[in-house]
């Protein structure tokens, strides 16, 4: 009541103001209207353009940075495991017209098998979590005990991933090491696939630490998204199964699910872009070991992330710049996976949503 | 059509019937009795008292207003309300002589026989042909190529094969509402079930597909037993052999449908079914 009388003194106000100019009050103040609109629609489009604008800056710059390296270490860097920065003391030599240090030679096959298998551990892991999370807090538990649940699970998404890798190379790692992989290791049989899980397990640094540690960080991702989806699920089409005498996981699997398949998927996919860009966590849970693929799931290893922010120190030494080019390239390199496994996320939701019922619906 | 069919039928001449149709015609003549049954959610008391019987191949319509307890009588029957947080019953509900909160009964196998048809079509986010024969698989009572010959008859069943035999691996929700709703009938029916429950089957459908339904509800008797609730004072008469009135959390006046209408023998029930009260 109180604002919509200050509305009408201020507009007889101004109108007063506008009759001593011999301006028509009424339209002044469409044209006021009209000028507000076109200010909105003008920001609307320019803020609408800079994530694009900022994402094709980010790649040009990485491509234009990584261009010199690219050339040099050429396809090979795909499947090479090498990883020499040569004598930046030393000659320095030219190939293709790139100069670079004598001897060094790039090639970032373990980073990205470390990268995919990290991130492949963590969603494994992940996902049933998640999903088994939402389920509960959505379904099963009391309000009661429910919400503080759901607080915990937001709060343990805003720890800051320092804190977690802090957490997994003095405690976590360790713990497992000495009392939980030996275990695996040796009770594992001899087998293809299984046989990846015997073997020495190390001290706890290693490829197996570093999906556990980034599967616990994308766990609140993909669990608090995944339960605002079920809240959205209809009951009428739960009740139809119940009644039809389907179980309570016969629902969630036919029903429930399937009826947000997209929306999981999607919520995967921002957790899988977390895994695979994490960088300082994994840098400190990994062993950041690099030039060699880990034997078997215990095994130090690297990724392109850590490696990055690993390496930048010493690779600023390399007079050349070849060094720093190299990083570029890894980091082009992690940009390109991370896109297609988005568009390949993109597509599995495009062939999987026709069957599934827009949300909301009932 | 012909509206006095069903009523002209006296329940002696129903039992003939049925004793031939009927291999199980030693079977008790109710397949639903219920035996002095209070239901209650926390302290609120929603129907008291209710002791009725369901004769075996009949369709029974539960008619009063808003609140008076006919759908949460109907939920109990299936006991999808035993789910519901604060729900209490008294007096109990038989299934062929047997209490349905027995401990010898398999709350899934109560649900194979006594299923149910709700206020709006709801099927599953699967194919039309899944949707039919998604609790014979559940129960285990066809697989492989069977499903295919399960999903037909109860599609051709519910005169809906013509219209999807095309698109039986599309999505349903592209069906008219409707088809929808037949399509959840025929899934209903793919698993056998002795009793269907109706909730308002026909609320969300225009007037076309509501004839189809209650068309079909006639034929499914009386190899069925049908419990429907409605607010549709016609569809009552049209379709049901009996009827029974709730007002107020109480079971008001029960009988054959013709007299119920015509002959009430309660002040509420005249009230209500001629339009004097909502």
């Amino acid at each position: 009541m109180a604002s919509e009388n200050d509305n009408a003194m201020s507009r007889s106000r101004s109108s007063m103001t506008f009759a001593r100019r011999g301006t028509p009050p009424r339209r002044a103040n469409a044209r006021r209207r009209h000028r507000e609109d076109q200010l909105w629609r003008v920001s609307a489009r320019v803020a609408s353009f800079l994530p694009f604008a900022g994402l094709i800056f980010v790649i040009v710059v990485l491509a234009l940075k990584a261009w010199p390296a690219a050339q040099v270490n050429g396809p090979s860097f795909l499947t090479s495991s090498s990883w020499l920065p040569g004598n930046t003391y030393g000659a320095v030599v030219h190939t293709h017209g790139v100069a670079h240090p004598a001897g060094s030679a790039y090639g970032a096959w373990p980073l990205i098998a470390g990268t995919l298998e990290t991130s492949g551990i963590a969603l494994i892991i992940a996902l049933p979590i998640s999903i088994g999370t939402a389920f509960a807090l959505t379904e099963r538990l009391p309000r009661s005990i429910a919400q503080p649940i759901s607080f915990f699970v937001e709060i343990l998404a805003g720890i800051p991933s320092v804190i977690i890798g802090l957490w997994g190379v003095l405690q976590l790692g360790p713990f497992l090491a000495a009392h939980v992989y030996p275990l695996v290791a040796n009770h594992v049989p001899n087998v293809p696939v299984l046989r990846y899980f015997r073997g020495p397990t190390g001290y706890g640094e290693g490829l197996l630490t570093s999906g556990l540690i980034l599967g616990l960080m994308i766990v609140p991702i993909i669990a608090s998204t995944t339960r605002d989806l079920f809240q959205q699920v209809p009951a009428l089409p739960k009740e139809g199964a119940e009644a039809l005498g389907f179980t309570d996981a016969e629902v969630a699997r036919q029903v429930t699910i399937p009826w947000v398949r997209s929306g999981i998927i999607g919520a995967t996919v921002l957790g899988l872009g977390r895994a695979l860009g994490e960088t300082i966590a994994v840098a400190m849970v990994s062993g950041s070991i690099l030039g060699h693929v880990s034997s078997n799931i215990y095994g130090t290893m690297t990724t392109i992330a850590a490696t990055i922010v690993s390496q930048l120190d010493s690779a600023a030494t390399d007079g050349t710049g070849f060094a720093i080019s190299t990083l570029a390239e890894a980091g082009l390199l992690l940009t390109v996976i991370s896109v297609i496994v988005n568009l390949a996320a993109r597509s599995i939701v495009r062939r999987s949503s026709a069957m599934s019922a827009p949300v909301g619906r009932s | 059509m012909d509206e006095s069919r069903k009523t002209d039928i006296s329940p002696d001449e129903i039992e003939s019937v049925l004793e031939v149709l009927d291999p199980d015609s030693n079977r008790p003549r109710d397949i639903i009795q219920t035996d002095g049954l209070n239901l209650r959610f926390g302290e609120t008391s929603i129907l008291s008292g209710v002791n009725m019987n369901f004769p075996r191949g009949t369709i029974t319509a539960l008619i009063g207003p808003t609140g008076s307890g006919k759908s949460t009588f109907l939920r109990t029957l299936n006991r999808m309300n035993d789910k519901v947080r604060g729900f209490r019953h008294e007096g109990d509900v038989k299934l062929e002589g047997r209490s349905i909160w027995g401990a010898d009964q398999d709350l899934l196998d109560i649900r194979r026989r006594v299923g149910m048809l709700f206020q709006r079509p709801n099927p599953f986010p699967m194919s039309i042909k899944d949707n039919v024969v998604a609790g014979v698989k559940a129960h285990g009572i066809a697989k492989g190529k069977q499903l295919d010959v399960v999903a037909e008859t109860r599609l051709r069943e519910v005169g809906l094969w013509d219209a999807v035999k095309d698109r039986l691996n599309d999505s349903p929700y592209r069906l008219s509402g409707g088809q929808q709703q037949l399509l959840c009938l025929a899934r209903a029916l793919a698993v056998g079930p002795e009793v269907l429950l109706l909730d308002e089957p026909t609320s969300a459908l225009d007037p076309l597909s509501t004839e189809s339904v209650e068309t079909l509800m006639r034929t499914l008797t009386p190899a069925l037993t049908l419990i429907v609730v409605t607010h549709n004072l016609g569809q009552a008469r049209r379709v049901s052999d009996n009827t029974m009135f709730f007002y107020e959390g109480r079971l008001v006046e029960h009988g054959p449908t013709k007299s119920l209408f015509d002959q009430p023998r309660e002040a509420d029930t005249a009230r209500y079914v001629n339009g004097l009260m909502g």
